[in-house]
């Protein structure tokens, strides 16, 4: 802790066990007990206590206080055990009686103050805090707090109920041996020295887990499974499989039971069952309950346990294969052909007779197939027979509903369903991994370009589909008959969804446009069918569409156009696009009222500049995009110009790497003349005027390019420094830079006049409307500007001297803001 | 019984980031997701690990909905949607779908731009959300699906800014959002239909206050305002792009007007001729002295407020000038503060909330030096005014609303655990309805008492006026006896023979039948007419039929007597009754045990 820090500190804790004081705002506390905590993580065996002795005083008057603020409270209970974690300053506060004091819960009943969440939530949190060591173990064991805490597990509030379980497993944690054994700080191995009962410890947390299994309260019940999912996942041997053991009999008669409330958190437990050595041994009965979980309760839970099952390592083939089947039932019920009708219709003729369990059966299984299909999980399916299926149920959902399928009414339950439509797309998409598939192809873009053209899809639902088209297209670029898709089908729907009235049509078709340009670019028929289609000048027109984003997607997509026809250069000359493109663009720059666009035109001023074939049309924007974006309000749209003035300095000065030791003076020259076609361009004044920025990465960023310059210029000395002088007037950098020159003069001057030189700094002031770039270098102090803008942190200050000052200013102000929010 | 369950995970007790679940006739329905700008780390998003750990959003929400486009309200969107993973619909009313991105994106810019900034979202996630979102119309009823459903109310407080209703069958919930029941400037008051919902969740912010009328606040910002450009001083006021600062400017540019006053006002960002454009569009969401206005002149082209230019910072004289971010924590209003903040005849006028470690806080608590970056003191001297804006109901308008949609149950969210104590009582007091105001992560559950619909049929009835009584009156419930038919989602309670007709099913007559033994030394003949006298005797209102065949009939009852060669004496009478006279069965069957009067 600094010094500062500690003469804050006794007032900070005055103020805070105040009474008539309110408490300051709820982040302060917390930002307070983060500074503890770090302070804790660096003490290095320091005790804070013995230095601060004025939060044993603030610790004790909370106590004493029966007017204490519960936010004050809470906070004290949380620092109480911050500080008790480690083990020196657990003995002080141990030793003056603070612990019992402060964690005696009878004391906070008395004033009702239990009665508020936030106090017992803050019970709990120090108690956490505080379990570090052992000694912190015996303490709450000793004064009967496990009673207590168990209580807490079924509190009201939610989140003092989930603290509960986690301050329990924490307990079981420190008892299991590995624990006590290993860890610096924790923990002596020898458990005899201690006068606890330990195993009557975990056997009192043991009981409550039973008898909350065994309970007929649901939120009872609740609250035991959801600490034994947690003791599973967390704890290790022995604690875990005494636990199991203890708990088998009342788990397997809930299991067995198939209530629906509690089949997803009985899940849980299985699935954290599963990650443990229980699975595999008979006796645990863990493969047994997957068993039962899969063929009780509501299917959709079933579904999910067979996802659980199939993804297991080990596990019988026989119980895999039931699982891949429960998987595929939903979807086998709705696509199957008439004549398994029977065998079918038995299992889910009901579920699938009610809208909603048969959207939420097929939901269901359709993302267990999209999560397994990304893992590549399925053994032993044939994987094109589920992806027809998929592609059956697709068409069902966007109303082309076959006689031969099986559940006419499922059927009309599922026509126009969104939540099916999204999730058979991302299934869909998922199953390209499979080469299996494609013969399928011509069925699969079939349905994608029927979703694609029908009026009646959602945007979700388009986007979805482009996800899908793009994957499937990914996969099947090596085949001929991809471009006749692309241009006889795919474009001109692509056409209409630009024109389409949602702007999130409009801007999903876009973002499309670009991802298949990226990715099709070295395909040189792509790029002549991008061309010979109607797309380009759609393309274009969309650089005026009335939203923000759209336009913005649009600059990128004719980005990307542009670039792949400069790969493919015969094309060029067919068109003006990019000529068409850079007007509009530039109108853009400087007339959009949004930043997105503005953005996306700087970034694709970049993304051309830095590509591999050269786009020489672009010379005669660059000074306007440099001099647009540099002075644009958004600081977004700055920073996005200084990365394109570094792509610029890096194409214009690698013919002469910083790092060359000799030069040649042609190379001299080349450099000089780069330097200054540099400043032609308005480069140096986009830099300068981004170091005097109102916002700092606009500052860091131009200061680095500068300091690059510096560095260029130093090595470099002996180029012509006269071809570079850059104008000091009618520039906003220039106000700065003059008088950080006059300053530098007036020193010079005085220390002329010492000696007894003349005068002449008026003089000079009107002389310095030109400065040569090297001298505004040399005058600009950027090392230490720079070391400056790493130290700042942008005024929402998070040292704990503010946090404290802020705590004490908050408190002298009488007048209470009243409560106001955006 | 079926219940409502409302949980807050945010705005349960305090005025930080609303987020409230609610589970309602198997529906889970998100209201708002906001965040808390406080924190820069995940402490500002809600935690939704408490709704499902295993991250799957969108298999247990229904959908999302966000009343309005602050960010305590929709901050945690874009995290929720594209970080953790909710792919469900969203909803909001059409110029918060419009708005909410602006201040998204705003507070990205501003937060990218920090250091020890961790898992913020990103401008193409502001984006993917938003397309996740339906738009809502004021007064439409919207299917999310069968069986849930939402309709939009307009709430004032901000532009766009709505109350929703949500519907499960016969139960409902109203969510007020933030609401202001008093018009503003640019805004009209909340409205409400008596919708009667079982649960109002309301928010409370100024629970406890009757405010001063927004005037006074008004007339005291203008003459704060004017005193200081009078002494030749500067005004600096920073906002945020939207929503308080076009307020701010209508109420300016009228005084500007009016006191035909010179001193150049400056709105500093750009953002603002979008945030115009919006205001412009969605006229239909202002108050109706805009909407009259904007026939003859849009309110929202400023003649007197201009575009800034850093430059005009320096500019002697006095000026009034807008500026973003509105805590002063970066960006231009930070830095013409700076340039101000030596002055006394300056003045800085907050008319907001800011976090604490901005400058903005740190002026409000009076702080006089401030350490900036650089580690150079800058010295403030300049006046330093706050002024809440903030279009809140006050305890009057909650009242007003309750009075309005006369809910069953009241819960209050959004304000502070002890002003929240005072209303809850007066409510309860004055409506005689329980009033609740859970904590975050506390679960309210509210039993209701749902009424299902059935459909009459026309000639039950007719049947029913028939038997007398008076007429059916929705307001005085009565019992109807009939079949009640539930067939493709419809329930209608018709007669028993047109529900025999209507399925095609024939009647099954279903008769009790009991044998009494008695000793009677008569023949079988006369031991049933004297039963038939014995009946005439007792049952004096009945008609009673001796029927040649051998059988006595009271109503559906069939009394016939039999004897066996052996015991002549030994009569079995068997009595045969139809379900619908049980009791007379039964009492019949009571009476012939007890034996013939000789």
């Amino acid at each position: 802790m600094d010094g500062d820090c500690s003469s804050l500190l006794p007032a900070v804790c005055l103020v805070l066990a105040d009474p008539k004081q309110t408490p300051p705002d709820d982040t302060s506390l917390e930002k307070l007990l983060d500074w503890f905590k770090d302070l804790h993580s660096q003490s290095n065996g320091q005790v804070l206590l013995e230095h601060q002795p004025c939060l044993l005083e603030f610790i004790s008057s909370v106590c004493a206080s029966k007017a204490t603020d519960p936010a004050i409270l809470s906070f004290t209970l949380k620092l109480t055990g911050l500080l008790a974690a480690s083990k020196q300053d657990f003995h002080l506060l141990e030793e003056g009686g603070h612990l019992v004091c402060v964690f005696e819960r009878e004391a906070w009943s008395v004033c009702d103050l239990w009665e508020d969440a936030s106090v017992r939530s803050g019970w709990i949190q120090g108690l956490l805090n505080m379990l570090k060591h052992q000694q912190a173990l015996d303490f709450i064991c000793r004064q009967g707090l496990i009673k207590v805490i168990l209580q807490l597990q079924n509190d009201r509030s939610l989140f003092v109920a989930c603290l509960a379980n986690q301050l329990l497993v924490q307990i079981l944690k420190l008892l299991t041996p590995s624990d006590v054994t290993s860890g610096s700080d924790a923990v002596v191995s020898s458990k005899s020295s201690s006068s606890l009962d330990w195993v009557s410890v975990s056997s009192e947390i043991t009981n409550a887990v039973v008898e909350a299994l065994s309970s007929e309260n649901h939120p009872q019940v609740l609250q035991g499974v959801q600490l034994l999912s947690l003791v599973l996942s967390q704890c290790e041997e022995p604690i875990r499989s005494s636990l199991w053991k203890d708990v088998l009999p009342p788990l397997e008669v809930l299991i067995n039971r198939g209530s629906e409330p509690l089949t997803q958190p009985l899940m849980t437990v299985l699935r954290a069952a599963v990650m443990t050595p229980l699975l595999g041994q008979s006796e645990y009965k863990v493969e047994e309950f997957l068993e039962v979980m899969l063929g009780t309760g509501n299917r959709k839970e079933g579904i999910l346990c067979a996802t659980l099952i199939v993804k297991l390592e080990k596990c019988p083939k026989v119980l895999k294969r039931k699982a891949m089947d429960i998987i595929l039932l939903p979807l086998q019920c709705v696509s199957t052909q008439s004549q398994d009708e029977k065998e079918v219709d038995l299992v889910l003729k009901e579920p699938l007779s009610q809208k909603a369990l048969c959207i939420s059966l097929l939901v269901q299984s359709l993302s267990s197939l999209a999560e397994l299909a990304h893992k590549e999980y399925f053994e032993g399916v044939c994987i094109p027979s589920v992806t027809s299926r998929v592609v059956q149920l697709l068409r069902v959902c966007s109303g082309h509903c076959t006689s031969s399928l099986l559940h006419v009414s499922a059927c009309t339950h599922l026509i126009g369903s969104c939540k099916i439509q999204r999730c058979g797309l991302d299934t869909l998409g998922a199953l390209s991994v499979y080469e299996d598939n494609l013969d399928l192809r011509k069925d699969i873009f079939g349905v994608l370009l029927d979703y694609l053209k029908s009026p009646d899809s959602h945007a979700t639902v388009l986007k979805k589909t482009f996800q899908a088209v793009l994957r499937w297209i990914g996969v099947c670029a090596s085949f001929p008959d991809l471009l006749q898709f692309i241009s006889n089908d795919l474009f001109p729907v692509l056409e209409k969804r630009m024109c389409d009235v949602r702007w999130e049509v409009r801007d999903s078709t876009l973002e499309f446009i670009t991802q298949l340009t990226v990715a099709l670019s070295d395909n040189s028929g792509f790029v002549e069918v991008l061309y010979t289609s109607g797309l380009v000048s759609i393309l274009l027109s969309l650089l005026s569409d009335t939203e923000g984003y759209v336009r913005a997607s649009a600059v990128t997509a004719v980005g990307e156009a542009v670039t792949s026809s400069v790969q493919q250069m015969a094309l060029v000359s067919k068109i003006n696009l990019l000529e068409e493109a850079l007007a509009q663009m530039m109108i853009i720059l400087s007339q959009d009222t949004e930043g997105f666009p503005r953005r996306a035109v700087v970034k694709t001023f970049t993304s051309w500049l830095k590509g591999s074939n050269p786009i020489t049309a672009l010379d005669s924007s660059l000074s306007s995009v440099l001099s647009l974006g540099g002075n644009d309000f958004d600081w977004e749209v700055k920073m996005h110009t200084l990365e394109l003035a570094e792509a610029l300095m890096e194409k214009m000065l690698t013919c002469c790497p910083y790092a060359v030791q000799s030069f040649s003076s042609s190379e001299r020259t080349r450099l000089t003349q780069s330097l200054s076609k540099l400043k032609d361009l308005g480069l140096f004044d986009v830099l300068l005027n981004g170091l005097f920025d109102c916002d700092r990465p606009v500052c860091e960023k131009s200061c680095q390019l500068l300091l690059k310059l510096k560095r260029l210029n130093a090595e470099k000395a002996d180029f012509d420094h006269d071809a570079l002088v850059l104008k000091a007037c009618g520039n906003r950098w220039g106000d700065e830079v003059q008088s950080r020159f006059l300053n530098k003069q007036q020193v010079k001057a005085s220390e002329h006049v010492l000696i007894g030189g003349g005068e002449g700094t008026e003089k000079d002031l009107h002389c310095i409307k030109e400065i040569p770039l090297s001298v505004i270098l040399q005058i600009l102090d950027l090392d230490d500007m720079q070391r400056m803008l790493k130290l700042s942190s942008d005024h929402v200050v998070n040292s704990p001297r503010s946090l404290m000052e802020d705590i004490l200013s908050a408190a002298q102000q009488s007048e209470e803001n009243i409560v106001d929010c955006y | 019984m079926p219940d409502i369950k409302v949980t807050p995970l945010g705005a349960g007790q305090d005025v930080g980031r609303s987020c409230i679940l609610v589970s309602i006739g198997g529906k889970n329905i998100m209201l708002d997701c906001g965040m808390h700008m406080g924190f820069n780390d995940d402490r500002r998003f809600p935690d939704f690990s408490y709704i499902t750990q295993n991250g799957r959003l969108t298999e247990f929400l229904d959908c999302v909905i966000i009343s309005h486009f602050h960010l305590d309200h929709c901050g945690a969107l874009p995290y929720m949607s594209e970080m953790v993973g909710y792919d469900g619909p969203i909803y909001m009313t059409h110029p918060t779908k419009a708005i909410c991105p602006i201040l998204l994106e705003d507070f990205r810019k501003i937060t990218v731009d920090k250091k020890g900034e961790t898992n913020f979202f990103t401008s193409q996630m502001i984006k993917d959300c938003m397309k996740k979102v339906v738009p809502l119309n004021l007064h439409q009823t919207v299917q999310v699906d069968d069986e849930l459903e939402i309709k939009a109310y307009y709430a004032g407080h901000v532009l766009g800014a709505a109350m929703v209703q949500i519907k499960v069958g016969s139960e409902s919930v109203v969510y007020t959002g933030d609401y202001n029941m008093t018009p503003d400037r640019h805004l009209g008051a909340a409205w409400i239909d008596k919708c009667r919902p079982d649960i109002l969740i309301s928010e409370s912010t100024y629970a406890t206050t009757i405010r001063d009328s927004k005037r006074c606040r008004e007339r005291d910002f203008l003459k704060k305002v004017h005193e200081t450009v009078e002494r030749g001083g500067k005004v600096l006021i920073p906002v945020f792009a939207l929503g308080r600062a076009q307020e701010l400017c209508i109420l300016l540019e009228t005084f500007w007007e009016r006191m035909n006053l010179k001193a150049p006002i400056y709105f500093s960002t750009g953002l603002t001729e979008k945030a115009n454009h919006y205001y412009k569009l969605f006229i239909t969401w202002t108050n109706q002295k805009i909407r009259k206005t904007f026939v003859q002149r849009n309110m929202f082209e400023f003649k007197h407020i201009k575009a800034f230019d850093r430059s005009y910072a320096d500019n002697p004289g006095p000026m009034v000038v807008f500026a973003t971010p509105g805590m002063l924590h970066a960006g231009q209003s930070l830095q013409i503060f700076k340039k101000w903040a030596g002055n006394e005849k300056n003045m800085v006028i907050m008319p907001g909330y800011c976090v604490q470690g901005t400058v903005g806080h740190k002026i409000l608590n009076g702080q006089k030096k401030l350490e900036m970056e650089g580690r150079a003191t800058l010295d403030v001297k300049l006046q330093v005014e706050y002024m809440s804006f903030s279009a809140h109901a006050d305890a009057k308008g909650i009242m007003q609303l309750i009075r309005m949609a006369e809910p069953r149950n009241m819960l209050l969210v959004h304000g502070e655990a002890k002003k929240m104590e005072f209303l809850k009582d007066k409510i309860e007091q004055e409506f005689s309805i329980s009033c609740f105001m859970p904590a975050n992560g506390e679960t309210t559950t509210i039993v209701t008492n749902p009424s299902v619909p059935v459909d009459i049929s026309l000639n039950l009835l007719k049947r029913e006026m028939a038997l007398g009584g008076p007429l059916p009156d929705a307001k005085k419930p009565r019992t109807m006896h009939g079949t009640l038919i539930m067939k493709d989602n419809s329930l209608r309670l018709v007669s028993p023979e047109q529900a025999l007709k209507e399925l095609g099913l024939n009647e099954h007559q279903l008769r009790f039948t009991c044998r009494v033994q008695l000793h009677d030394p008569h023949s079988d003949t006369d031991t049933l007419s004297r039963i038939y006298t014995h009946l005439k005797s007792v049952l004096k209102s009945y008609s009673i039929q001796h029927v040649p065949d051998g059988t006595v009939i009271v109503e559906s009852i069939v009394i016939k007597v039999t004897s066996s060669a052996e015991e002549p004496n030994l009569k079995v009478i068997l009595l045969s009754w139809s379900y619908q006279d049980e009791e007379l069965g039964s009492f019949l069957s009571t009476l012939l045990k007890k034996g013939l009067p000789s």
